[in-house]
């Protein structure tokens, strides 16, 4: 058994980091070997860039908590935003590793365990937080390895073994109710909804009780305690902050003592958790997996009394290709669980984290401070733009633009490429169906922002308007990128958004192009511009942008449809 | 492909035969547009695949050996986006879709998610959206697998009606009886050369045995060229 799980793990590690696909075209066939080159440089120095960010700021975090003799709260931090981050996005990634993978019409049919397949599954989730957390929690490990000045090879060791342990806890945690969720699922006709539905709630229940433990002001009988236990016991921190997540203190004991017998049974007892998380993700894994696999392959019929009825005449409807193409990305997207999870996380998230916000401004100083933001002069223009901003991040963070035709895959692209349609129309009919979903998606965040601004509605249309001008540029721009260097081999449907470098480069211009309005606005207010005239100057520069960008859409699409290559 | 140069003509079926690897589903593929051929022209209806590739599609009606298609659409939903695409008109649609889905026997599964169609309804379902605009040059690859025996004679006088109309069919297959039965012409490939091109009766002569089948010619053809 053991010989046949590592087999099928190495199989499984291949096909997702396409080992042997990459073997085969970048060395046998040497096609494009620059592309792999440059991506991995890009990578590299992206993530160095990030990782020296992170080890920076864990330095200067561990000088200010030392100070006060509570130097390891630095690892307890660090291991518990991993942990939180895992647990939050983890519910997404079983769902759709372990229900909706390619290969799983291969797999079941073989003479397996369901828990050797979910063992398999498991480990490449695993493998794929271990490369995310690798550039997050290494250099905390290593700032406090360096700063605390540890003795080497213990800290090493336990260092190693607490990595590869951290991620394993949350996703037990979040793939335990993804398996029951999708057993209860798989007994009704809906189960894409209630998937859908599943993962929200999860990610909205996460969400809740981390902002409300986070948001929930310490009384002052509670600070004065604090403080006490503080400068009375070193390190006493680690325990206040891990309470909300005791494995984070065990892990954090485990280093901040390596070398001592307490720091060796905090690891011990830190792997046996993880270990005993994984035996009951098994345990119950053998139990209901397939049942929920499998219904997964059952028909979506939908009846007799439907079979028996003749169609209607209006089921014959007649649309220009660009509406046609638009309604089709729409249907697609909106009826595939995987990728309603993944690119409407934003648009469910934000108006929750709004509300919580909101709720938890408990304090009268910050209530009167949001009263004179929202009484300042020039307040309902500045809303405005907040709100057309807010349209811009969803559409920079939703990945839906940027994975437009890597989500259609090798298997679906020849459907569009056959299509007697030019490029730009394709690519236009994408674009307009992307921007319908992040317009209709955006629409609970914007009627938060509404009620909580108490904006008039002017700013909020003005605000609603520019901010599908801005999206819809976004929009063009992702599919034109995405049309450019689709991905279009994936084996589950996670990857198409998850491992798609495309949905970084979209956060990145929408994070470059958000902060340079945000400088060029301040700086205007600031000369004493009229707000209002501010915001039209936006509103030009943004139709500027979005004229341009379809005038290349234009130019280069048609080019771009003929190069890709399925 | 090397060196493939092939005329095929209005109103022919023509059989596109050859050894597993020999290159049919890469030629079928430049054909329609969906690979590039790095040198040569390919020419649909006097519009070439290259600089002409909207015109070229809107003459092809074509379905691929294996037909993935969106499975998360409804049957009639997957047809209204192919007839939209290709510009076929509301009337026109309405008299297509149904005559279509009448012949296949899909009427009652078309109003399904595409997920819940078996391999053969799927086939049926992609040769009925790329019949729909009644295509002037139909192209399909290894169209009879996944076929009940049926709907693969309904699909075979298909072809040849859509020939009667001066229409072109070239499609690639593995059954040589059906080649034999049904071509007008068949080509046949190896290692991406076309090793030989004609009727049956052309071939035979060629070959100077009036009692051979295509199955011996193709055996011999395609062992004569692996010994080369």
């Amino acid at each position: 058994m053991a010989r046949r799980l590592v087999s099928l793990v190495l199989a499984q590690l291949n096909m997702n980091f396409a080992i042997s696909h990459s073997r085969y075209y970048y060395l046998k066939k040497r096609q494009r070997l620059w592309e792999p080159i440059l991506i991995a440089l890009s990578i590299a120095s992206g993530a160095g860039v990030l990782a020296f960010g992170v080890y920076a700021l864990a330095s200067y975090y561990y000088s200010a908590a030392a100070a006060i003799g509570q130097g390891a709260v630095t690892l307890t931090l660090g291991i518990l935003i991993a942990q939180v981050v895992v647990l939050i996005l983890g519910f997404v990634l079983v769902i759709a590793v372990f229900y909706f993978s390619n290969d799983l019409s291969i797999l079941i049919p073989l003479p397996l365990r369901p828990a050797e397949v979910i063992a398999s599954k498991f480990a490449v989730i695993l493998a794929n937080e271990y490369v995310g957390l690798a550039v997050f929690i290494v250099p905390v490990l290593v700032a406090y390895g360096v700063r605390a000045g540890v003795s080497v090879v213990p800290y090493v060791l336990s260092s190693i073994l607490v990595f590869l342990a951290i991620p394993v806890i949350p996703l037990v945690l979040a793939a335990v109710p993804a398996i029951l969720l999708m057993r209860v699922a798989g007994l009704s006709r809906r189960k894409d909804t209630l998937a859908m539905v599943g993962g929200f709630l999860f990610v909205i229940a996460v969400v809740t009780l981390q902002m409300l433990v986070q948001l929930r002001a310490p009384s002052a009988g509670d600070e004065a305690e604090l403080l006490a236990k503080m400068l009375a016991t070193a390190n006493s921190l680690v325990d206040v902050v891990g309470a909300r997540f005791p494995p984070s203190v065990w892990a954090t004991k485990a280093l901040a003592l390596s070398g001592t017998w307490q720091g060796l049974s905090n690891l011990a007892v830190f792997l046996a958790a993880a270990a005993l998380g994984f035996a009951v993700l098994l345990v119950i894994g053998e139990r209901v997996f397939y049942h929920g696999v499998v219904s997964g392959f059952e028909a979506g019929a939908t009846g007799a009394a439907r079979r028996a009825s003749r169609m209607r005449v209006a089921a014959f409807t007649s649309r220009s290709p660009v509406v046609s193409l638009a309604i089709g990305e729409i249907k697609l997207f909106m009826r595939t669980p995987v990728f309603v999870l993944n690119g409407f996380t934003g648009f469910v998230m934000f108006p929750v984290m709004f509300v919580l916000m909101f709720l938890a401004r408990s304090s009268p100083e910050i209530a009167s401070l949001w009263d004179a933001l929202l009484a300042a002069p020039g307040a309902d223009a500045i809303g405005a733009l907040v709100i057309a901003g807010y349209l811009f991040v969803l559409a920079a963070m939703s990945a839906i633009p940027f994975t437009a035709f890597s989500r259609e895959g090798s298997r679906n692209i020849w459907i569009s490429r056959s299509f007697p349609v030019a490029g730009r129309t394709v690519a236009l009919g994408k674009a307009v169906g992307a921007e319908g979903m992040i317009a209709v998606g955006a629409l609970p965040g914007v009627a938060v922002l509404w009620y909580l601004t108490r904006l008039p509605l002017s700013s909020v249309l003005a605000g609603v308007g520019l901010g599908l001008l801005s999206s819809f540029m976004l929009c063009v721009c992702g599919v034109l990128f995405d049309m450019w260097r689709p991905m279009l081999n994936w084996t589950d449907q996670q990857k198409a958004i998850k491992s798609n470098l495309n949905v970084l480069v979209g956060m990145l211009i929408g994070a470059v192009v958000i902060v340079l309005m945000y400088v060029t606005v301040s700086f205007c207010v600031r000369l004493g511009l009229p707000e209002w005239a501010v915001v039209a100057g936006v509103a030009g520069a943004i139709a500027i942008l979005l004229i341009v960008a379809v005038k290349i859409l234009g130019v280069v699409a048609d080019e771009l449809w003929v190069k890709l290559e399925a | 492909m090397d060196d493939l140069s092939l005329e095929v003509r209005a109103g022919e079926i023509f059989g596109f035969l050859g050894p597993n690897g020999a290159g049919k589903t890469t030629t079928i593929k430049m054909i329609v547009g969906l690979l590039r051929a790095d040198r040569g022209a390919i020419v649909v209806n006097g519009h070439d695949v290259a600089k002409e590739p909207v015109a070229a599609k809107a003459d092809i009606g074509y379905v691929p050996d294996n037909p993935d298609l969106y499975n998360r659409l409804t049957g009639i939903e997957y047809l209204n986006l192919v007839a939209d695409v290709f510009g076929v008109s509301r009337d026109e649609r309405r008299r297509r879709i149904s005559e279509l889905l009448e012949v296949f026997e899909l009427e009652s599964a078309v109003r399904d998610i595409i997920q819940s169609y078996s391999h053969g309804m799927k086939q049926k379902l992609a040769l009925i959206g790329a019949l729909l605009h009644e295509p002037r040059v139909f192209i399909l690859d290894e169209p009879m697998v996944g076929l009940d025996p049926k709907a693969s004679r309904l699909f075979k006088d298909m072809m040849r009606n859509h020939c009667d109309k001066g229409h072109t069919v070239f499609f690639s297959t593995h059954i040589l009886e059906v080649a034999e039965r049904l071509c007008d012409r068949v080509g046949i490939i190896n290692r991406g050369r076309l090793i030989a091109c004609g009727s049956v009766e052309d071939l035979r002569e060629r070959r100077k045995q009036a009692d051979e089948t295509l199955e011996d010619i193709f055996l011999e053809l395609t062992a004569e060229e692996e010994a080369k």
